[in-house]
């Protein structure tokens, strides 16, 4: 039974990780034809990406690409940055409230907080396509920000609430006991306290945001291309090879992402 | 306030170099008023009323007409099993419950319907509710932190605490790597430092084990004497109770069913509820008529009592296996069990006339045996009986 479950866990990561796996292996394959075929190692799709000399030929490469590239990884980083620190703050408050005080129908709130966590990313990329067309809103950057905000949200409400959850109530009030007002205790207790769940809350809607695709397809408009709709629109004209080196960036990149919240996490502790 | 010197002129009379406001206060009141009789109580309650609807909607009366005054540096523990009010009393007086009817005074000021931050009490809580993220120095120094006290004041203050406490040097620590017993003595100087009025203790103790237990009780009374502040305990120990208080309120019901000093409260209970709470009793019933009280097997000694019915206390450590030579009650019976104690020995025996009975034995040459008939006496300046009847 054991040797079984042993087996079994092999089996499962062999079946997340390998096509991971290859995509990283085939980064640095220099056969331009075949992937499938190991032609020895380079790093010229890498040097590509970056617009530097190589011995590739023109072909097996996306023409022109490395200036359309700079300007995704830059609308990318922009509706990232900006989308992350709205949802952040909001979501914190909405956990707050919904935490601390008693209302009618909080229940219901809570639900509705959820819901666009499971809602179909096709439905809620009509439905703001449809709703900025009838505001007669222009699809831009802008678009883009409200509508990552509107689920993200959702997504750090949820990682603070858990925080809340745990976070004993006693402590605020040891707070005012010994004189500190309710804005003294939320700055210099509650939050402290909750902050690797508001950072935890952020990193999540970071990343969810840099990697949308699909709401992001209808609301971007022209002009607002993100790195997703930019690979996207690659892959379109064929798989080439350099799309592999950018997956392994974006991969390392993520994982960047990861361990810096742990990091920061274990030093709150 | 803090200056030099008034720190200089009060330190003498306080031990270790600690101050307390309440006892410079004290000492300038006494300059303009020589019997001192006029210092305003430390706290107190008047008539307060707190009801709190349960989750199935029905009225659950938590304080019904309260009413309690402080004497100054006295220490007051509030006695009662869970859900008698006593936590309930504790929060109205720190601000975090509001009453619905009723006053509260701390030093002679109503703060009624001031907010907990504005009050001038500190709480040790129950599971201390220490901040985790801040070090042992930051968790002290919190209340003058937020008073916006500067950096040198907060630091020496700090460290007086941590002194006074025992942890002299463990300031930069986290919570974290701290005992129980450690954490519980921080949670002492965070609620001291900003020298409270009054301090609040809601079961400070329950968490630690026996020995520290009793060793803290004890630091906690020494504590209180040398500071010379009011200090209101809750407990549902009535060891912890008689052995700290200087007066104790035993509550039931939302109700103070008697308030007075520890040994008044054991020996000369005012009704059933406080004599059954307090240690262990036997209670029988007694006929009382022209100034004598008749048990059940027809025995009778004087009783001054008014009432007709009544209950007589007989606290199983008043009962002797020897008559004394005054006039004296003598019970038999049959020994059910026995337990050796090492400095006392329990007797449980069956009376055929009062039923079972308890005996607490303190000189004793062998067991009584399982089985075995005994005879106990008490002596009639012993007893005590309370007016009312068990129902």
């Amino acid at each position: 039974m054991k040797r079984l479950l042993s087996l079994y866990g092999i089996a499962f990561f062999a079946f997340v990780y390998a096509p991971i796996l290859l995509v990283v292996l085939f980064s640095f394959n220099a056969n331009p034809i075949n992937m499938m075929i190991w032609d020895g190692f380079t790093l010229d799709w890498y040097r590509l990406i970056f617009g530097m000399e190589t011995s590739v030929t023109e072909s097996s490469t996306y023409i022109d690409t490395t200036p359309q590239l700079y300007s995704a990884v830059r609308v990318s980083f922009t509706v990232a940055l900006t989308t992350t620190a709205i949802s952040t703050v909001f979501g914190t408050i909405l956990a707050l409230a919904v935490a601390r005080y008693r209302f009618r129908l909080a229940g219901l709130y809570r639900a509705l907080l959820m819901v666009p966590m499971i809602m179909p990313d096709i439905v809620l990329g009509i439905a703001l396509l449809i709703f900025f067309i009838t505001i007669g809103m222009n699809l831009s950057m802008g678009t883009i920000i409200i509508g990552h905000c509107t689920f993200l949200i959702s997504y750090v409400f949820v990682t603070v609430s858990t925080r809340l959850a745990q976070l004993d109530l006693s402590v605020e009030e040891a707070s005012a006991d010994l004189g500190a007002s309710p804005f003294q205790t939320f700055r210099k207790v509650t939050l402290p306290s909750i902050a690797p769940g508001v950072m935890g809350g952020g990193l999540l809607a970071f990343i969810i945001s840099m990697d949308d695709l699909v709401i992001t397809y209808f609301i971007a408009g022209t002009g607002n291309t993100t790195l997703p709709i930019h690979i996207w629109g690659m892959l379109r004209r064929g798989i080439k090879p350099e799309i592999n080196a950018i997956a392994t960036l974006l991969l390392l990149f993520s994982i960047a992402v990861a361990a810096l919240g742990l990091y920061l996490r274990s030093r709150q502790k | 306030m803090d200056t030099d010197q008034n720190r200089a002129v009060t330190r003498t009379f306080s031990l270790r170099g600690l101050t307390s406001s309440p006892f410079e206060r004290g000492r300038t009141r006494q300059t303009d008023d020589v019997s001192g009789f006029n210092m305003p109580a430390p706290l107190e309650i008047i008539g307060a009323h707190k009801a709190f609807r349960s989750p199935e909607g029905a009225t659950v009366t938590a304080l019904d007409n309260v009413s309690v005054k402080l004497a100054q540096a006295e220490f007051m523990t509030l006695l009662g099993p869970s859900g008698c009010g006593k936590t309930t009393l504790l929060r109205t007086i720190s601000g975090f419950e509001t009453l619905d009817a009723g006053d509260i005074l701390i030093d002679g000021k109503e703060v009624t319907n001031q907010p907990a931050f504005r009050r001038p009490v500190n709480t040790v809580f129950q599971r201390y509710a220490l901040f985790d993220h801040m070090n042992v120095a930051r968790n002290v120094g919190y209340a003058l932190e937020i008073a916006g006290k500067s950096k040198r004041d907060i630091q020496a203050r700090v460290g007086e605490m941590l002194e006074l406490v025992g942890l002299e040097g463990l300031g930069q620590r986290n919570i974290s790597q701290l005992s129980g017993g450690q954490q519980q003595r921080v949670a002492l100087a965070r609620a001291l430092a900003a020298k409270p009025k009054l301090l609040l203790l809601d079961e400070p103790l329950s968490a630690l084990d026996k020995n520290l237990r009793q060793k803290m009780q004890q630091e906690l009374k020494t504590l209180q004497r040398e500071l010379g502040i009011g200090f209101i305990f809750v407990t549902h120990d009535q060891e912890e109770a008689l052995t700290m208080s200087d007066r104790i309120a035993v509550l039931a019901n939302g109700k103070i069913q008697q308030l007075g000093a520890p040994d008044a409260l054991y020996t000369k209970p005012a009704n059933l509820f406080t004599a059954d709470f307090l240690g262990e009793s036997n209670l029988l019933p007694v006929a009382i008529e022209r100034g004598v009280a008749t048990l059940a097997d027809g025995q009778n000694f004087p009783c001054s009592n008014e009432s007709a019915k009544g209950t007589l206390l007989l606290r199983p450590e008043v009962l002797r296996r020897t008559a004394p030579s005054e006039p004296s009650l003598t019970v038999q019976g049959t020994v059910v069990a026995s337990y050796y104690q090492g400095k006392d020995c329990l007797v449980d025996f069956e009376s055929p006339s009062l039923g079972a009975l308890k005996a607490n034995l303190r000189e004793f040459k062998s067991l009584p045996e399982r089985g075995e008939t005994v005879s106990f006496y008490a002596s009639t300046s012993d007893l005590h009986v309370i007016n009312e009847v068990s129902s």
